[in-house]
């Protein structure tokens, strides 16, 4: 029984930094309609830079938490404007323009890629203020840059649904979500909220690289096991639903850690496929899902 | 001379030099990039079924290449089967497997099927990977499958010493599936399928049953892919889950038809023919000094093809012909 | 787009034609030098092991080409050509093609992976060309009774066979009775090839199982493994992992303050250089099963290292040193052979007894194979990492023959 209570801590801590990793690719496909297969590529991004950040400088990671993800934020608004915009433009009337799908993939490639050329392909961790630290509580052992983790993920989702619902510039990304055509008829020019989406969507993976770095490793590839997570993710929680990505991320977290007790590890994997797949066609559009994306 | 004689004449031409090539390009090195050329044009041919015409994008079409080895690979080794029947088997397995990932799939919009497609690929994947046996099959997990080589392998054995058998079976598939692919086009199937593709509601209101004819597609290109798989074991007489049934062959191939052409004929060969050498030649002049690179080129080819030539190379490709072929017959606008 | 779409075929096969025109020039065979082909990871997720698997061969042909070459041959130099793998078998037979008919190389090396060797070998096999294997572990490869398979490195049964002997000796050594018995190993090729055979052997010893776990090697998080760990208390935890997961699992065990008694790792990810950077003191006491160790006993293992640790910045592993031994192997059978005749040269291989000269820094006594192909001498250390002069090292301790003098291993390394 304390290990299935250790195995359901260690689990919900770490459910949380997933969705964490998938709250950036679900408001994207909320406002966009767009799956960003670069998404990936863009937590590695985060990850880097907050590892050149702590290698570099010797600061605490918390601190990073300040820098790297605005710094993201400029990447993702300037490589939607300039890269992904030209593709929206020229199928303008598609609702999900699978091109788009097909653009995002090429920059997966092309920043994964680069990486490889810059950093080579070996793997990095970096020693922070906090890496390898925990404490009891009672008999059960908590990590610090996990438990940290979990409460930036939270507080992550939180600010996000606040700052859709009480600022002018959530709620013209919630009306464009909603419905394009009327967004622009009122005045709201779409491409520009296409930029600010894809840049807080890159500053949240920006959030995680920073969360992660601390006791995980980076490599150039990296994204690829986070990103096929994050796609199962965000389907649970309903495309383009930010308590959904947290909530999605929770279940992954728990089936993971607690189910790998009672069978072997490489089992919980297929498991989640299989539940994945089972909600799809019994619930397709997830937990929080709108009906109409799927 | 028409228009007609002429496509004719250079349709000929093509198919000469093809079955020709091996005269000209005797290095073995050669050859097995011309074979896997080929294996990939065909690969890509057999998507295009589903991905191209029936207007969405699936990518998890690795799990059945890897259906196909398997299938094959584990009758010879257990039970004798020849891999000419065993491919066979393979392709019927694929086709029933295909079938039920479609069912439920094929409701779904771009997004979610595209992701479906990932997760039920991922989810086969990771089966083998922990299945040692099944009942009495011995799928070795991740271990993968050894075929053994052979002394003296006859062409029931499906194994051969020279690379210009693998090289013709290739070929002739490729043409098959082209010959198919051009016949399903031209039929009632290829235009429900492009409707449904492009207006699913428009075709529904017109009665039309397009998920029959997906399943239809799904079915036909699952059993066609398999059939790769097979040629796939006999060639290399190794393989292992991570490496065939992986995302990065399904990515491989979305890719190839999407430069080249999504739901055009040519455009798995002309995505093919460009790509598979880049590839080739990236890897053995610059993965030495820069890792990676080649990949990089392979992203901004398809982020500049998806920017300026969404339709894939194939239109701009045929309008230049088309131009050539007007000069040359001399008639006026055709079309 | 009918019509138009099936022309476009030919257009791009005759372009494909032209091309294959340019690809038939000859190429130029130079005299006087012996071309080994190599096949190795040279991009991809084993870069890192390509790489120095590369290294080490290149400082082996240095110091061969400036001892004078093969003098049988006249003098003749060896050259080494690369080929990059990217640890994928397509392209690895693609590239064993390449090397063989267009490079027309006189031999081959590779592949680290056992994946690209399987099939790499093959086609080696197919032309009658010999292919000396450094390392790539799995039995099999030299088991499909090939003519043209040599393998330096130990083979996976052995290198079990040798953990379960550390083991045994250890135990009696110390009077420790250690009973349970936990298997933790990556879900690949080679962590399910090692676990089979481990389970063969803990039953004939009598060891209890208590765990048995795959793990994928992908893991984002590895804490569900170790709780089951902790929960399930072996005395000893055996290990096979590669690099990122050796050091997510030591020092997630550290974290959650999981200390079996005995650690026992198998090389690869343990033995990375990258390693002990990364963990540190959370490293300590593990034990690691390996090929090789700096402080291995022989006269030219101190200087050779020294010597690639001034050129390229970090210590020989077993893995290089395997690479590195192939290369003065190679000279050996070339010197015998007296030609470059692929047949010949396979004959001298197969006839191989080099015990002396100055590649021999192996911990073993000499380079033999065996019918099959395989080094029959191929042994193996075992090493722990200790605290000496403060900084985490490894340190050989068995067999006790080659134990660092003066230094008592620590096992249990906890109570």
């Amino acid at each position: 029984m304390t290990a299935v209570i250790q195995a359901a801590l260690n689990g919900a801590m770490m459910g949380a930094m997933y969705g964490l990793t998938a709250l950036g690719l679900t408001l994207i496909f909320g406002v966009m309609k767009v799956v960003n297969f670069a998404h990936g590529s863009l937590l590695m991004v985060g990850m880097f830079s907050a590892y050149w950040l702590i290698r570099l400088t010797g600061i605490h990671p918390y601190l990073a938490l300040v820098i790297v993800p605005p710094v993201l934020f400029v990447f993702g608004y300037y490589l939607q404007d300039v890269v992904i915009k030209p593709v929206f433009k020229a199928e303008g009337q598609v609702r999900e323009p699978l091109t788009v799908i097909i653009v995002t993939t090429g920059v997966w490639y092309v920043l994964d890629n680069l990486a490889l050329m810059l950093f080579g392909a070996e793997y990095r961790t970096v020693r922070t203020a906090i890496s390898n630290k925990s404490f009891a509580l009672g008999e059960f052992i908590i990590s610090i840059p996990k438990f940290s983790g979990f409460v930036v993920a939270i507080a992550t989702a939180i600010g996000l649904a606040l700052f859709m619902r009480k600022t002018k510039t959530g709620k013209a990304l919630r009306a464009t979500s909603l419905d394009r055509e009327a967004a622009n008829l009122m005045g709201i020019d779409q491409y520009r909220i296409y930029n600010i989406a894809f840049g807080l969507g890159t500053a949240i993976a920006g959030i995680a690289g920073c969360v992660l770095i601390p006791f995980y490793y980076v490599y150039p590839s990296v994204g690829v096991v986070f990103d096929i997570r994050a796609f199962i993710i965000v389907v649970l929680g309903g495309l383009g639903s930010i308590p959904g990505a947290l909530l999605g991320g929770l279940v992954i977290g728990l089936i993971e850690s607690v189910f790998s007790q009672f069978m072997a590890s490489t089992w919980t994997e297929a498991i989640i496929y299989a539940i994945f797949l089972i909600i799809l066609f019994v619930k397709p559009s997830g937990f929080f899902g709108h009906k109409q994306d799927w | 001379m028409s228009r007609k004689q002429l496509d004719r004449i250079l349709l000929a031409v093509v198919a000469l030099a093809a079955f020709g090539l091996p005269l000209v390009v005797t290095s073995p090195t050669y050859l097995q990039i011309l074979i896997l050329l080929f294996f990939y044009a065909y690969l890509t041919t057999a998507w295009n079924l589903v991905g191209g015409f029936a207007g969405v994008l699936p990518l998890g079409h690795s799990v059945f290449v890897g259906i196909g080895a398997y299938t094959s690979s584990i009758l010879t080794l257990q039970y004798g089967v020849s891999p000419w029947i065993g491919m066979l088997v393979g392709g019927a397995i694929a086709a029933v497997i295909g079938v039920i990932i479609g069912l439920p799939t094929f409701r779904m919009r771009g997004a979610y099927f595209c992701l479906c497609t990932i997760a039920f690929a991922e989810g086969i994947r990771v089966m083998v990977e922990n299945i040692d046996t099944l009942g009495p099959l011995k799928i070795n997990g991740p271990r993968g499958l050894l075929v053994p080589l052979l002394k003296d392998p006859t062409f029931w054995d499906y194994q051969f010493m020279s690379k210009l058998p693998y090289y013709y079976i290739i070929l002739v598939l490729l043409i098959l599936v082209l010959a198919f692919t051009w016949f399903i086009s031209r039929s009632k199937i290829g235009y429900y399928l492009a409707a449904g593709g492009e207006e699913p509601e428009a075709a529904a209101a017109l009665g039309i049953n397009v998920a029959n004819y997906k399943l239809f597609a799904m079915a036909l290109s699952c059993f066609l892919t398999a059939l790769a798989g097979t040629f796939y074991a006999q060639l290399m007489l190794y393989f292992y889950p991570k490496g065939l049934m992986g995302l990065d062959l399904s990515f491989e191939i979305a890719f190839i038809a999407l430069i080249g052409g999504r739901g055009t004929i040519a455009g798995p060969v002309i995505g093919a023919l460009l790509l598979r050498p880049l590839n080739e030649f990236t890897r053995i002049y610059l993965s030495d000094m820069l890792p990676g690179l080649h990949l990089v080129i392979f992203g901004l080819i398809l982020i500049l093809v998806m920017i300026y030539l969404p339709k894939g190379l194939t239109a701009p490709l045929a309008a230049l012909y088309d131009r050539l072929a007007r000069k040359i017959t001399g008639q006026g606008a055709a079309k | 787009m009918k019509n138009g779409s099936i022309t476009t075929i030919l257009a791009g096969c005759m372009g494909m034609a032209l091309s294959a025109a340019l690809f038939a020039a000859p190429a130029l065979a130079a005299d006087k030098t012996v071309k080994i082909g190599n096949v190795e990871p040279l991009s991809g997720p084993s870069a890192s092991v390509g790489v120095q698997g590369k290294q080490a061969r290149e400082m082996a042909i240095e110091e061969i080409n400036a001892a004078g070459g093969i003098k049988s041959l006249g003098g003749a130099k060896l050259e080494l050509v690369y080929a990059d793998s990217k640890s994928d078998p397509t392209v690895g037979v693609t590239e064993t093609e390449r090397l063989i008919n267009t490079e027309k190389v006189n031999l081959l090396t590779g592949c680290w992976n056992s994946a690209v060797t399987y099939p790499a070998t093959q086609v080696a096999e197919r032309y009658g060309i010999p292919f000396v294997v450094p390392v790539a572990v799995r039995d099999t490869i030299t088991e499909r009774g090939f003519k043209n398979v040599f393998r330096i490195a130990a083979k996976d049964s052995w290198w079990v066979r040798d953990q379960f002997r550390f083991l045994k000796d250890m135990q009696e050594e110390t009077g420790v009775k250690l009973q349970k018995i936990a298997f933790v190993f990556e879900n690949g090729d080679w962590g399910t090839g090692f676990a089979e055979k481990w389970r063969e052997l803990a039953k004939k010893d009598g060891y209890e199982i208590v765990l048995d776990e795959p793990y994928p090697s992908t893991a984002t998080d590895l804490t569900p493994v170790v709780t089951k760990l902790k929960a399930a208390k072996p005395d000893i935890v055996m290990l096979v992992s590669n690099a990122a997961d050796a050091i997510l699992l030591t020092n997630t065990m550290a974290e959650m303050q999981v200390k079996p008694k005995v650690v026992l790792a198998s090389g690869g990810g343990h033995a990375d250089p990258k390693f002990l950077e990364n963990t540190d003191t959370n490293a300590l006491g593990i034990f690691d099963e390996v090929e090789w160790n700096t402080d291995v006993n022989k006269p030219a293992a101190k200087p050779a290292n020294e010597k690639f640790k001034k050129k390229y910045g970090y210590d020989l592993t077993g893995e290089s040193v395997d690479a590195y031994v192939a290369m003065y192997v190679i000279a050996d059978a070339l010197e015998r052979a007296a030609s470059t005749d692929p047949a010949k040269i396979r004959e001298a291989l197969a006839a191989t007894n080099l015990t002396t000269g100055p590649g021999m820094i192996v911990s073993y006594d000499g380079v033999q194979f065996d019918e099959t192909g395989q080094n029959k001498n191929a042994g193996i250390v075992i090493v722990q990492v200790a605290n000496v002069d403060g900084k985490p090292e490894r340190v050989t301790v068995w067999p006790k023959a080659a134990r660092r003098a003066g230094y008592v291993p620590a096992f249990p390394a906890n109570k």
